[in-house]
């Protein structure tokens, strides 16, 4: 089996700042991803906003709070709310975060790191098995930046994210800058992370830029992708073929339009390594 | 060696032990041995960055949900009275914008020299209510020609309904001069107490609100508890001895109300 979404080219993340250029049907792009939660609302501007994106280009939903790898048992009203919006919005997918980000009831609002062990990769495993089976879809798994790893993990961040998308039979959001981020905090080979993850369950990329703290880097999504990180891209392309992939950009956010000329950066890269006809989006 | 379980609460109590309360050296020692501390950072520092982004990313959401309350404490003051919430109210929802639902009563009854400021929870009552009636549920309002397309005789047995995203906030302090008046924090030494009614209500994709005479406060309580139209005007009857002048004011509060659009269409019977 593989992931099996469509292509659909290179989008950006849907944010507050440029709700009036939906609204007026002007912010023109291949695909929007939404972060759901943001949505989970019962009414008013913003599902009225994500409706006109609809009715713009397609649409994803990205969740930050499913907390798959959270013992905490699964949140029954969230997957209820979850459902709700993949009816109204019928997104081409829907994704989440490899991560844990809840426990005993409470939500650290985090993308928080698991242990790369045997018993987290089963019940891991085991949770994204019990959400597709309550969404009747495939969902797409996203590795996180970390700032830590755990001394008694038997096995590499690839290696378990590898293994949780075939035992699942889950595709996979691949976090390029992620990937850099946490290779140089832990001081890992990127390109060996590529390498190790199988190219039929790659179903998204998502590029966003991070900040060089000093002693590590933070995921930070507060400017233009780095130049590294294009390079892993380029790494990624070659490695996966063309891929759908996404800009993020959550602080100090840009004009629609400079946040759509990445994407476009994307898609010129895309034509470099994947071949094909270059053409702007209209 | 710690379960998954176990690994994942100790974690948790770590970074949200004392939210943003500085030297952390007491972290767990159990949990820092599972901490790899290879590179320019410590296991501890390496928590440290969890904890601190656990607070950062709280208390921005609690200060973009109550900017007023947070500009009249003055940042500090605010982020102090805001990780001592934290601590007690961690968050119980997958989603951030429940966060603040408890903010209000805790300024009310856990922060010590808040009498200094007594008014300061009703304020942030109204901070709250005006962020439920943006996403509050969409409805179809009331039109003009909708009124005037009801039979006369049906009129005393009307029931008028608010929409879904209009609330009445009551307080003893006129909360919403204060809000208006920004981040003029000196504004809050002239607050005197004044019995207070306001209605938030959403229009299109604008949150509007207004503090209401008395008239409007019986009338409104009357649609709020489901009285028929005979039933509001009779209650009005006593502020309004005339009955021209009562007729008068029931006519221009309906097309107030219509043209804020707070009422729901009727449903027919």
């Amino acid at each position: 089996m593989a992931c099996t979404v469509p292509y659909l080219g290179h989008g950006v993340g849907l944010r507050t700042q440029h709700f009036p250029r939906v609204w007026e049907g002007t912010a023109r792009v291949d695909w929007f991803e939404a972060v759901s939660e943001n949505f989970m609302i019962r009414g008013g501007r913003p599902l009225a906003v994500l409706e006109k994106a609809r009715e713009i280009a397609p649409l994803v939903l990205h969740g930050v709070s499913l907390s798959l790898g959270s013992t905490d048992p699964l949140n029954d009203a969230y997957l209820h709310d979850l459902q709700t919006l993949i009816h109204r919005f019928e997104p081409a997918w829907v994704s989440d975060h490899l991560c844990w980000g809840s426990v005993g009831g409470h939500y650290a609002h985090d993308l928080l790191p698991l242990p790369y062990t045997e018993e987290a990769l089963t019940h891991v495993v085991e949770r994204v098995r019990a959400v597709q089976d309550r969404l009747g879809r495939q969902i797409l798994l996203e590795n996180v930046s970390s700032y830590l790893t755990f001394s008694h993990s038997t096995m590499p961040e690839w290696t378990f994210l590898a293994e949780v998308a075939e035992r699942a039979d889950c595709g996979i959001l691949l976090d390029v800058n992620n990937v850099y981020v946490s290779a140089t905090n832990h001081g890992f080979n990127p390109a060996e992370y590529l390498t190790a993850l199988p190219a039929e369950r790659i179903g998204q990329i998502h590029l966003a830029g991070h900040s060089d703290q000093g002693t590590h880097l933070l995921d930070t999504h507060a400017g233009p992708v780095s130049a590294p990180v294009w390079d892993l891209y380029r790494l990624a392309l070659h490695r996966y073929g063309r891929v759908s992939t996404l800009i993020e950009w959550d602080e100090r956010i840009p004009e629609f339009d400079e946040l759509c000329a990445e994407a476009e950066r994307a898609r010129a890269i895309e034509c470099e390594i994947c071949g094909g006809f270059y053409a702007e989006s209209p | 060696m710690l379960n998954l379980r176990e690994l994942q609460s100790r974690f948790f109590r770590a970074i949200a032990r004392v939210p943003g309360g500085g030297e952390r050296e007491g972290f767990d020692s159990t949990l820092l041995q599972l901490v790899q501390g290879r590179g320019r950072l410590g296991p501890a520092q390496r928590l440290d960055l969890y904890a601190h982004m656990y607070c950062a990313r709280l208390l921005d959401a609690l200060h973009e949900d109550f900017p007023r309350v947070a500009a009249i404490l003055g940042f500090e003051r605010f982020r102090e009275i805001a990780r001592a919430y934290l601590a007690r109210n961690p968050s119980a929802h997958p989603s951030l914008q429940y966060l603040g639902r408890h903010f209000p009563e805790f300024l009310n009854t856990a922060v010590e020299d808040i009498e200094l400021l007594p008014f300061l929870a009703d304020l942030a009552r109204l901070e709250w209510t005006r962020l439920e009636v943006f996403d509050a549920p969409d409805a179809e309002p009331l039109q003009m020609e909708h009124l005037q397309a009801i039979p006369l005789d049906e009129w005393p047995g009307l029931r008028f309904r608010l929409i879904p995203a209009c609330q009445v906030l009551r307080s003893a302090w006129p909360v919403h001069e204060l809000w208006t008046a920004g981040e003029e924090a000196a504004l809050s030494a002239l607050m005197r107490p004044t019995a207070t009614v306001v209605r938030v209500w959403r229009q299109g994709f604008t949150v509007y609100q207004a503090s209401l005479d008395a008239i409007e406060q019986v009338a409104l309580d009357g649609v709020q508890t489901g009285e028929p139209f005979a039933a509001i005007c009779a209650a009005l009857a006593p502020l309004l001895p005339q009955q021209e002048e009562a007729a008068l004011a029931v006519g221009s509060l309906l097309t107030r109300w219509i043209e804020d659009g707070i009422l729901a269409r009727l449903q027919p019977n």
